[in-house]
């Protein structure tokens, strides 16, 4: 089985870990995927103006740096863990309700996709490049930090069918609604400080290439959750 | 004022004991550099084939990079065994990746659980030391980094035949969280300065558990390690038979480190405590000795218990100041070690790992939070290690802690408090 991890931040948005640093610490532990995911954010609302002005975003400008970043982590990560790397990002709506709010990751994402679209242009768009589609934190978190996201699990039947996976559980919260309405699932850590390594997290019984993987969630055969605790 | 002059005598006692810790330390670094050449140079050393065994228990900091440095040793003929209890053990994922990347090396990965004594590294090398091919033994935890000259250098003292055992000085590096900041210092200056102190003033050994490389027929003549299943202190207790037998303990200059980079300050103040416990249980009286070898401790003292006055505070501003200075020379002396350098090269250690200078206006801060930990063993006889509760006896001999009875309450309340500050 392989042991995976699909929602991680670095310095390039809110994470607290720089992109070297954060590949260490997983392949340390011995994982054996990894997404690189960090924020896009939405530039139409006050809240994403904010991450704008205080650079808490990859936008079109910086994109190409990171994904090239990425690609050259991922040969490191290859040649001295053995661990594979997908880049992706968060695509993140914020606004001050809750149920207008929603993040989406996109892994495997080939161009950059601004985060002020339509949800319909972006989940085509990420389907054009063969991206994975994940709703992610879809429901009420424990976490009194962060914001719920409440717009595609409350929108559901307009956009279930644009979505590969939904996050079941993330870092220390499990969604139970995702279960009882069967929806392929995956587990992440939502990953921005060192300890958040310690979460829940998604085993795949597959070959770790990103086209077996991708697959492998799409079906959602083989695909487990657990609880990565030292 | 009496109380504040009494203080200062101690003070001074205390500041003079880390000068001999810090002379210590420097002739001993000192040595290490002269001899290189005569350890691997010109001189035919015989270097017998080893069994290395690294028990496993959860995930150290940079745990890939420590496991993965034991397969680089430059040295002829050796094996290593990583011993796990189970293969839920997340390190067990680590030790599949290492013994993958090197096919070529003689690597053995143990899952066998093991019941045998109390002590659960003890229980887990049980398994290891059976299926250990070799004569040698090398006992290497699994949160330190080595150089590849690492085996060869200690091997070479095991020349002479009335070696019977040889340890290592530790050096604590990395730090990107309080705990850990706080665990390095108290590494690099209290416990290496002791060590070093011990072995070359008192010609006392003082094995850490962290290397220890031994014969197999002088570990089995003290009853192997069935005979300290039960204390905590295993390597001091296996020092200690090893003299008793009449064999020499040898500190070996070559530095090792272990690296610490997301202690949160619990786990500091959790092994302090615990290591607190069996110094106090073995060391008995000369327990006394850390408490006036704290002088940044005993120069706050007169702040509380005289006055806070000018003077006072000077005073222990000034101590502070010097215990800052002696830590980073200490430092200094440390990163001056050509194995230093050679695990930079190697990229084996990034720079980040590196003690960065102001984490030494710590140091204060961290003798002030081990002066009120001396405390606890006086009040407190058990332990709790890797989740398990014991009472600690003499030498460190453990005893299960009983969960009915009397006095169990106490133990129940505690944990009661402890689950719900968590």
């Amino acid at each position: 089985m392989l042991l995976c991890d699909f929602h991680i931040h670095t310095k390039y948005s809110d994470g607290s870990v720089e992109l070297r640093r954060t590949v260490d610490l997983f392949g340390q532990a011995g994982f054996d995927v990894i997404a690189i995911t960090d924020h896009v954010v939405n530039g139409d609302s006050s809240f994403g103006k904010l991450a704008h002005r205080f650079r808490f975003t990859i936008n079109e400008q910086n994109f190409a740096e990171y994904m090239a970043h990425i690609r050259e982590e991922t040969e490191r990560a290859r040649n001295k863990y053995g661990m594979l790397i997908i880049p992706g990002v968060e695509i993140s709506k914020n606004y001050i309700s809750s149920d207008k709010s929603a993040h989406i990751l996109l892994i495997d994402i080939k161009e950059f996709i601004p985060a002020c679209w339509s949800y319909e242009k972006i989940f085509l768009e990420a389907k054009e490049q063969n991206a994975l589609i994940v709703a992610c934190h879809p429901h009420h978190s424990s976490e009194t930090a962060t914001r719920d996201t409440l717009f595609l699990w409350n929108n559901r039947d307009k956009y279930a069918k644009y979505i590969d996976a939904w996050e079941i559980a993330n870092r220390d919260d499990v969604f139970n609604v995702i279960s009882l309405k069967k929806y392929p699932y995956i587990a992440n850590s939502d990953f921005h400080r060192a300890r958040h390594i310690y979460s829940w997290k998604t085993l795949l019984n597959c070959e770790k290439n990103i086209d077996s993987i991708k697959q492998c969630i799409r079906h959602n055969k083989g695909v487990a959750i657990t609880l990565f605790r030292n | 004022m009496e109380i504040f002059y009494i203080f200062l005598c101690i003070t001074i006692l205390g500041l003079t004991g880390y000068g001999f810790q810090i002379w210590a330390i420097r002739t001993t670094l000192k040595e290490e550099g002269a001899g290189k050449g005569k350890e691997y140079g010109s001189e035919p050393v015989p270097f017998p084939a080893v069994s290395i065994l690294k028990p496993l228990k959860g995930l150290d900091d940079n745990l890939f990079d420590n496991l993965e440095s034991i397969c680089l040793q430059d040295y002829p003929e050796y094996e290593i065994i990583f011993s796990l209890q189970d293969y839920n053990d997340p390190a067990y994922k680590v030790v599949r990746k290492i013994k993958d990347k090197y096919p070529d090396k003689n690597i053995t990965i143990l899952v066998e659980q093991c019941d045998d004594g109390l002590n659960p590294k003890v229980n887990n090398l049980i398994p290891a030391y059976r299926i250990a091919q070799y004569e040698h033994i090398l006992i290497s935890d699994s949160n330190v980094i080595v150089d590849e000259h690492y085996l060869k250098s200690i091997v070479k003292h095991m020349a002479e035949p009335d070696v019977g055992l040889v340890s290592n000085i530790i050096t604590g590096i990395g730090g990107r969280s309080l705990g850990s900041v706080f665990e390095n210092l108290h590494l690099n200056s209290f416990i290496m300065g002791s060590v070093c102190f011990l072995d070359r003033f008192l010609k006392m050994p003082c094995v850490v558990g962290k290397s220890m490389l031994m014969k197999k027929a002088d570990l089995n003549a003290i009853g192997g390690f069935k005979a300290v299943k039960d204390v905590l202190a295993e390597d001091y207790i296996i020092g200690k038979k090893m003299q008793a037998k009449a064999k020499k303990v040898i500190l070996s200059k070559h530095l090792i480190r272990n690296i610490n980079e997301y202690w949160g300050v619990r786990r500091f103040l959790n092994r302090h405590t615990r290591w607190g416990k069996l110094r106090w249980k073995i060391g008995g009286v000369s327990y006394v000795s850390e408490l006036i070898g704290n002088p940044v401790f005993m120069s706050f003292l007169p702040i509380v218990l005289y006055e806070p006055s000018r003077i006072t505070m000077s005073f222990a501003m000034f101590v502070s100041s010097l215990k800052i200075l002696g830590d980073m020379w200490i430092g200094k002396l440390i990163t001056r070690q050509d194995n230093w350098s050679r695990l930079h090269e190697n990229g084996k250690l990034n720079s980040a790992l590196s003690m960065n200078p102001l984490w030494y206006f710590f140091a204060p801060v961290k003798d002030l939070i081990i002066g009120f930990i001396w405390f606890v063993p006086l009040i407190s006889n058990t332990v709790v290690w890797r989740g398990n509760r014991y009472i600690i006896g003499k030498d460190s001999l453990l005893s299960p802690c009983p969960e009915s009875g009397f006095w169990s309450w106490r133990y129940r309340l505690l944990d009661a408090v402890k689950t719900r500050l968590a």
